[in-house]
């Protein structure tokens, strides 16, 4: 659906706001103050908001005004205000990672994906909120408040990105950087109807990134639409010779890939793993999703996922290892500090056996080169449902609150996520209906290493098939 | 009732961390690391894999179109 630049500006896609920029129909100020004016009227009952940088924001769409009006523009970006999950790392501005122990934390120098989005034209608004430094999947939040779920407030937003799922759900921003170690991109845009991808692992910096897990952290956006997505995504990926881990493979063009054109693409449903007790209406959604892929001449085949007791039993520990040990000095020192469900899940990592790290890390490369062999041999990507089950309350999932009775409904919420991480693979959730309850479904889509623009293409097609992604929650006026 | 594998990973943690169980969730999730000891024993002998050892990142590179 293609927008004109109207009263509701907010309501514009960031491409779409974007290219309105360009063409001198909206400025950057304009939208920036609307941005803010949303984040200041309307988010208390979603507290998706840690902290708003209205004055320099404001200065800086000034500027991009300017050089706009001069005939200038930085670059894809230009004049449209995004916010950020408030772990990346600005020069003098305080960055709290959602927790107490690092509440007055100013970092010296500020991160590759927010310095790479301001010089292609963003403008930073706000820092948003999330879980713990990042490692819940559900929004709870004991030091600023849980996030609240646009499309029903007693609802989970998705962790650990909570308040980018739910100030772009809610039309506060027109994306927002996130982080993804085991479903924390996907996961809220599965959850409040937005769309989010997990690029492959190495694909974008990690500079300036809280780090949760050396091996399977990733930086990537949520935004309205796949395209969207792309846009932001350009900006962001590619080498960084301040994270020498990022990979050094081209940035293809991701928005020139998205024609619309499937007809003969392989689309693998899986017949393992994914689907596992799954709710029926889960289930449907995402057949409903192939059966359009179907209708735009995509090959939609059955496909069976091997090692996924491995890539599962292995993927578990990881992140929870590292996380002990990038904790274990505050684990001492502070233990209080930290949420109950936080410490309890730190206090875990600490057990596991090194061995057995070892082991999940030595066979990372040859679990994704079978899986890779055999699976990619058959289709060129596989969808899935982001979680198996509706979307859950923020009540039935709190363990702070319930304890341990509540702890088996949070782990339940990433089991479909937190593989992908560990295979490494691109990984893209998309809305493609509502559950009983009224909660957004999200559809996850899958490619080989460094195919980021084949997930997005596909994910697009959709999107100009179906308008999921286009619905807005109740909550918004 | 005490459950055996939380009592010895509270052991554990406190002689190789020095970090004290935080609280009753902590014992809980830990007790759960049962289930990833299964998986472990499960998976025993069942991946041969003939280019092990492997970097993750090269398979990154071997795997990509």
């Amino acid at each position: 659906m293609q927008r004109t630049a109207t009263a509701k500006p907010l309501h514009l896609s960031l491409v779409e706001a974007a290219e309105a920029i360009r063409k001198g129909e909206l400025t950057s100020v304009a939208l920036t103050e609307a941005s803010i004016a949303a984040f200041k009227t309307k988010d208390a009952p979603v507290n998706s908001l840690i902290s708003l940088d209205a004055e320099a924001a404001l200065e800086a769409a000034e500027g991009l005004d300017r050089l706009r009006n001069a005939g200038r523009l930085l670059g894809p970006l230009h004049g449209v205000p995004l916010a950020h999950k408030d772990m990346y790392y600005r020069a003098g501005k305080t960055c709290t990672a959602g927790s107490k122990i690092r509440a007055n934390f100013v970092p010296t120098y500020t991160s590759t994906a927010v310095a790479r989005l301001e010089a292609a034209g963003a403008v930073t608004v706000a820092s948003l909120n999330m879980a713990e430094f990042a490692q819940n999947p559900t929004g709870h939040n004991a030091h600023f408040g849980d996030c609240h779920n646009p499309w029903g407030l007693d609802y989970c937003p998705g962790g650990s990105s909570s308040g980018s799922g739910a100030a772009v759900a809610a039309r506060f921003t027109y994306g927002a950087l996130g982080s993804d170690t085991g479903g924390s991109i996907r996961l809220p845009a599965a959850m409040c109807g937005v769309s989010g991808i997990k690029p492959t692992q190495t694909r974008v910096s990690r500079y300036g990134a809280m780090p949760l897990s050396f091996s399977a952290d990733n930086v990537g956006p949520l935004a309205r639409t796949a395209r969207d997505c792309a846009r932001l995504l350009g900006a962001i990926a590619g080498h960084d010779p301040s994270d020498p881990t990022s990979a050094r493979e081209p940035v293809p063009d991701y928005e020139k890939a998205l024609d619309g054109k499937i007809k003969g693409l392989r689309v693998g449903v899986p017949t393992t793993y994914f689907f596992d007790d799954a709710d029926s209406e889960i289930v449907a959604a995402i057949h409903n999703a192939a059966a359009v892929l179907r209708e735009a001449g995509a090959e939609v085949v059955d496909v069976a996922l091997p090692h996924m007791a491995a890539v599962s039993t292995y993927g578990s520990i990881v992140s929870r290892s590292e996380a002990g040990a990038i904790h274990g000095q505050w684990m001492r020192e502070r233990a209080g500090d930290y949420a109950v469900h936080l410490s309890a899940r730190i206090y875990g990592g600490l057990a596991i056996p090194a061995a057995y790290y070892v082991e999940a890390l030595s066979r990372r490369g040859p679990i994704l080169k079978a899986f890779a062999a055999e699976v990619f041999s058959k289709v060129d990507v596989f969808i899935a449902p982001g979680l198996r089950k509706a979307v859950p309350t923020l009540r039935e999932t709190d363990i702070d609150r319930s304890g341990p009775s509540a702890i088996d409904a949070f782990n339940a919420v990433s089991s479909n996520t937190r593989p992908i991480n560990y295979l490494g693979l691109p990984s893209i959730s998309v809305p493609c209906g509502f559950d009983r309850n009224g909660l957004p479904i999200g559809l996850m889509i899958q490619g080989r290493p460094f195919a980021e623009a084949r997930v997005l293409k596909v994910a697009d097609a959709y999107q100009r098939l179906t308008d999921w992604h286009d619905r807005t929650p109740p909550t918004v006026a | 009732m005490p459950d055996p594998l939380a009592d010895q990973i509270e052991k554990q943690v406190l002689t190789w961390s020095a970090v004290a169980l935080p609280n009753e969730a902590a014992g809980a999730m830990a007790a759960q690391l049962a289930s990833v000891i299964e998986g472990f024993e499960a998976l025993r002998g069942t991946l041969v894999f003939e280019d092990e050892p492997s970097s993750f990142e090269a398979a990154l590179q071997a795997t990509k179109e």
